[in-house]
C-alpha cells in the first residue's frame, strides 16, 4: 500500500531510532510487537488519513539503535517515556500491539501524561489464568507466522509480508528482532506479574482489540486486561487471529478511528 | 599422548521407532519412557566400565552433563566427578564439563570443583562449557546472555581459586557479600581449565587468551585443523606458543579382535550418531544463542550433519573409529599426527554398545591401542 510516509533517524539520548512518519491531524503513536515494524500498510495509510501516525522501531529493532543498558520491558518504558518526551509526543494518542500492547501499557502506567487516549490489540504482559501465553522462541518464524492468522486469505496484506522469499539483509532483521525479544522477554515469558494491579492507576480511556481465535494470546488476556484498566472497553473481532489490523483492516480501522475520535 | 575414555551413559532402552514419535530425542522426548531401574542397572555397568578404564591403562576418565535426554543419564558432573575420584586412584579426571551461564551460583560451582580436586588427591581437570542451545531450554537461561554469564562465572571461580577471601563480588550477573570458600583445590594456582567446540571462533579466542585446553568435539580433520591455527595465531600474537597439551580431540571409537567383528559391533554406535542430533533448529540454537560470526562458521563446519552421515561416511570423516588394533592405531596415530594434540578423547562407549563389548573394547585399549600411541 503505497502511502506518503517519510523516514527517518531520530535521537534519543544518544541512540538513533528509526522513524516512520506522515498523515496529517493530531498525533497518533504506533508500537510494534515482538516481529518489528512491518511498515506502511494499509491499515496505518488509513489511520494517517485522519491522524499524523509516527511508528518508531523499538531500540535493538530494525535499525534502532539498543543502548548497551537496555536489556528490560522496564528499561524499553524508561526509554519511551524519555523518547515521547524529546520527540514532543506527550499527550498523544497511541496503539500498542502484542509485545508494543505490553509496552504501551507499562508506559501508561508509568506516566500519565504520556497518552491521551490508548487502544491495546492482543496484547502480551498479563499472565493468563487458564492457558499459555505460546512459546514463539522454540517454533521457526514460519510456525509462528502460521500460529498469528485464523485465516490468511481473508488478510489482503498477507502475500506481500510473506509471498516473497525474504532477502539476506531481512533475515539479518528479522534474527535481531528475534534475539531482541528474547533479551526482553526470556523469562517471566511475555508477562510481569505486577502489570495487573499497576494497571488500576491508568486514567486515560483505553479501548482493548482481540482477535477472538488468537492462538498466541489467549482471548481471555483481553478480559483481564478490560478488568485491570478502570472504564475500558472491550472490543473482540469475531473469527481473527492475532493481528487483526492485518487479518481485518477494515474491521480494524474502523473500530480505531471510532475510538480515537 | 594422553588417552581418555568417555561414555555420555546413554539410556536407550526404548525401541528407536519411539522417537519418531516427536520432534527430537532431547528436551521434549517424554520422561514416561524412563524406568528409574533400568537407569540404576546402567549406572552400575557404566560406571564398572570407567573403573576398568583405569586398571587396563587410560590415562584420564572424561565425563560430561546434559540435560532432558537418554543420550546422557549424566545430569551433574560434580556427582559422577565425586563417585570417580572416590572409585579410581591413578586417572586424571576430566570434567568437560560445568555448564558456566546456566549456573547461578558460581561459588558453590569452585567449592564443589574443589572439593573434587582435593578429595582426589589433585586429579581433575576441569572443563567450563557454555552448554549447547538445548541447556538453555531445559535450564531456562536467557540464551542471549549465554556468552556473558560465560566469561563472568569463569573469572568469579577463578578468582575464588586464587585470591584470598573474603572478597567482594558486585557484577553484572553475580553478586556476593564474602566469597570466601573454605575448601580450595590442591593443584596451584587452579586445576587445569579445558574448553570444548565445535566452532565458533569466540571460543577459540577465549581459550587462547586463557591459555587452556582447547577440545575440538566431532569436528572434521580440516576444521579442527583450522581451529587449532586460529588458537596457535592468537597465541603468536600474545607472544607464546602452545605445546600440543593445549589440543585435544574428541571421536567415537571402538576396538575389537578383527575389523570384522569391529565393524560389525561398531554399528551401536550409530544410534549416539543419529537420534541425539536429530532436532528443530530453535532446540539447538535459540535465538541469540550463537553470534553472527558463530552462525557463520557453524554453516561452514560440517557440510553433512553427522545423522545424515552413512556409517561408512562417519569413519571416512573420522567422527567414528573402528577396527581391529592394528586398524585403530594407524588411524589414531594419523590423527595425533595431522592434529598434533596431546590427548584423545575417545567415546568407547556410545548409543547401544554393550557392556560385553565395551570391555572387550577397553582391554584391547589397554593391551595395546594406548601402549602404541605412547611411543
Amino acid at each position: 500500500m503505497a502511502g506518503e510516509f517519510t523516514e527517518e533517524f531520530v535521537d534519543v539520548g544518544g541512540t538513533k531510532i528509526h522513524m516512520m512518519s506522515g498523515g496529517s491531524g493530531e498525533p497518533l503513536v504506533l508500537l510494534h510487537g515482538a516481529g518489528g515494524n512491518a511498515g506502511w500498510l494499509r491499515y496505518v495509510q488509513a489511520l494517517s488519513e485522519r491522524y499524523t501516525v509516527y511508528i518508531p522501531s523499538h531500540p535493538g529493532y530494525g535499525q534502532s539503535e539498543r543502548p548497551e543498558w537496555l536489556e528490560t520491558m522496564a528499561d524499553m518504558t524508561s526509554f519511551y517515556t524519555w523518547f515521547l518526551e524529546q520527540r514532543g509526543l506527550e499527550g498523544s494518542r497511541a496503539i500498542g500491539f502484542s509485545m508494543g500492547g505490553w509496552l504501551a501499557a507499562e508506559i501508561a502506567v508509568n506516566c500519565r501524561h504520556a497518552f491521551s487516549k490508548l487502544m491495546l490489540v492482543d496484547a502480551v504482559g498479563i499472565k493468563p489464568q487458564q492457558g499459555e501465553i505460546a512459546d514463539i522462541f522454540i517454533i521457526s518464524p514460519t510456525e509462528v507466522t502460521a500460529l498469528a492468522y485464523h485465516d490468511p486469505k481473508q488478510a489482503p496484506e498477507y502475500d506481500q509480508l510473506y509471498g516473497q522469499t525474504p532477502t539476506p539483509e531481512q533475515v539479518a532483521i528479522a534474527e535481531g528482532n528475534r534475539e531482541m525479544t528474547v533479551r526482553l522477554c526470556w523469562k517471566p515469558y511475555m508477562y510481569d506479574l505486577r502489570l495487573p494491579q499497576l494497571l488500576g492507576r491508568v486514567n486515560i480511556p483505553t479501548r482493548i482489540v482481540w482477535g477472538r481465535e488468537d492462538q498466541i494470546v489467549p482471548a481471555e488476556c483481553a478480559q483481564l486486561y478490560h478488568q485491570a484498566i478502570p472504564g475500558s472497553d472491550l472490543v473482540i473481532i469475531d473469527n481473527c487471529g492475532h493481528v487483526p489490523q492485518v487479518e481485518k483492516p477494515d474491521e480494524f480501522v474502523k473500530t480505531a478511528l471510532e475510538f480515537m475520535a | 599422548m594422553d588417552c581418555y575414555y568417555f561414555t555420555e551413559m546413554p539410556y536407550a532402552e526404548f525401541p528407536e521407532s519411539e522417537v519418531d514419535k516427536y520432534p527430537s530425542m532431547r528436551l521434549t522426548f517424554p520422561n514416561t519412557y524412563f524406568d528409574p531401574k533400568k537407569a540404576q542397572d546402567l549406572f552400575k555397568r557404566y560406571l564398572d566400565e570407567y573403573q576398568y578404564a583405569e586398571e587396563v591403562g587410560f590415562d584420564g576418565l572424561m565425563i560430561n552433563e546434559h540435560h532432558n535426554t537418554p543420550s546422557c543419564m549424566d545430569v551433574e558432573v560434580n556427582i559422577s566427578g565425586g563417585i570417580l575420584a572416590r572409585i579410581t586412584s591413578r586417572v586424571k579426571i576430566l570434567m568437560l564439563g560445568n555448564m558456566l551461564p546456566t549456573s547461578d551460583n558460581p561459588v558453590r560451582l569452585a567449592e564443589e570443583i574443589a572439593m573434587l580436586d582435593v578429595i582426589s588427591g589433585g586429579r581433575i581437570v576441569s572443563g567450563f562449557v557454555r552448554g549447547i542451545g538445548i541447556e538453555s531450554w531445559a535450564n531456562n537461561t536467557n540464551p542471549v546472555y549465554n556468552r556473558e554469564r560465560f566469561e563472568e562465572c569463569h573469572d568469579l571461580i577463578i578468582k575464588a581459586w586464587t585470591t584470598p577471601g573474603p572478597f567482594r563480588w558486585e557484577g553484572k550477573h553475580y553478586q556476593y557479600r564474602a566469597v570466601n570458600p573454605w575448601m580450595l583445590p590442591i593443584q596451584k594456582p587452579h586445576p587445569p581449565i579445558w574448553v570444548p567446540g565445535t566452532g565458533s571462533p569466540e571460543t577459540v579466542e577465549w581459550a587462547a587468551r586463557n591459555r587452556y585446553t582447547y577440545a575440538a568435539f566431532l569436528t572434521p580433520l580440516d576444521v579442527a585443523e583450522k581451529l587449532f591455527q586460529t588458537y596457535r595465531d592468537y597465541a603468536a600474537t600474545d607472544g607464546w606458543e602452545p605445546g600440543p597439551e593445549k589440543f585435544a580431540f574428541m571421536i567415537c571409537c571402538h576396538v575389537n579382535e578383527t575389523d570384522e567383528k569391529a565393524q560389525e559391533a561398531g554399528k551401536a554406535f550409530l544410534w549416539r550418531m543419529n537420534y541425539p542430533l536429530r532436532g528443530p533448529r530453535e532446540y539447538w540454537s535459540p535465538p541469540g544463542y550463537t553470534s553472527r560470526a558463530g552462525t557463520a562458521a557453524v554453516a561452514a563446519r560440517r557440510p553433512t550433519p553427522l545423522n545424515e552421515m552413512s556409517y561408512t561416511e562417519l569413519q571416512e570423516n573420522y567422527h567414528l573409529v573402528v577396527g581391529s588394533p592394528e586398524t585403530v592405531i594407524k588411524k589414531l596415530r594419523h590423527i595425533k599426527d595431522r592434529l598434533g594434540v596431546g590427548a584423545l578423547l575417545l567415546e568407547a562407549q556410545g548409543g547401544r554398545l554393550s557392556h560385553e563389548d565395551t570391555m572387550r573394547s577397553l582391554e584391547l585399549f589397554g593391551k595395546e591401542v594406548i601402549p602404541a600411541l605412547k611411543d
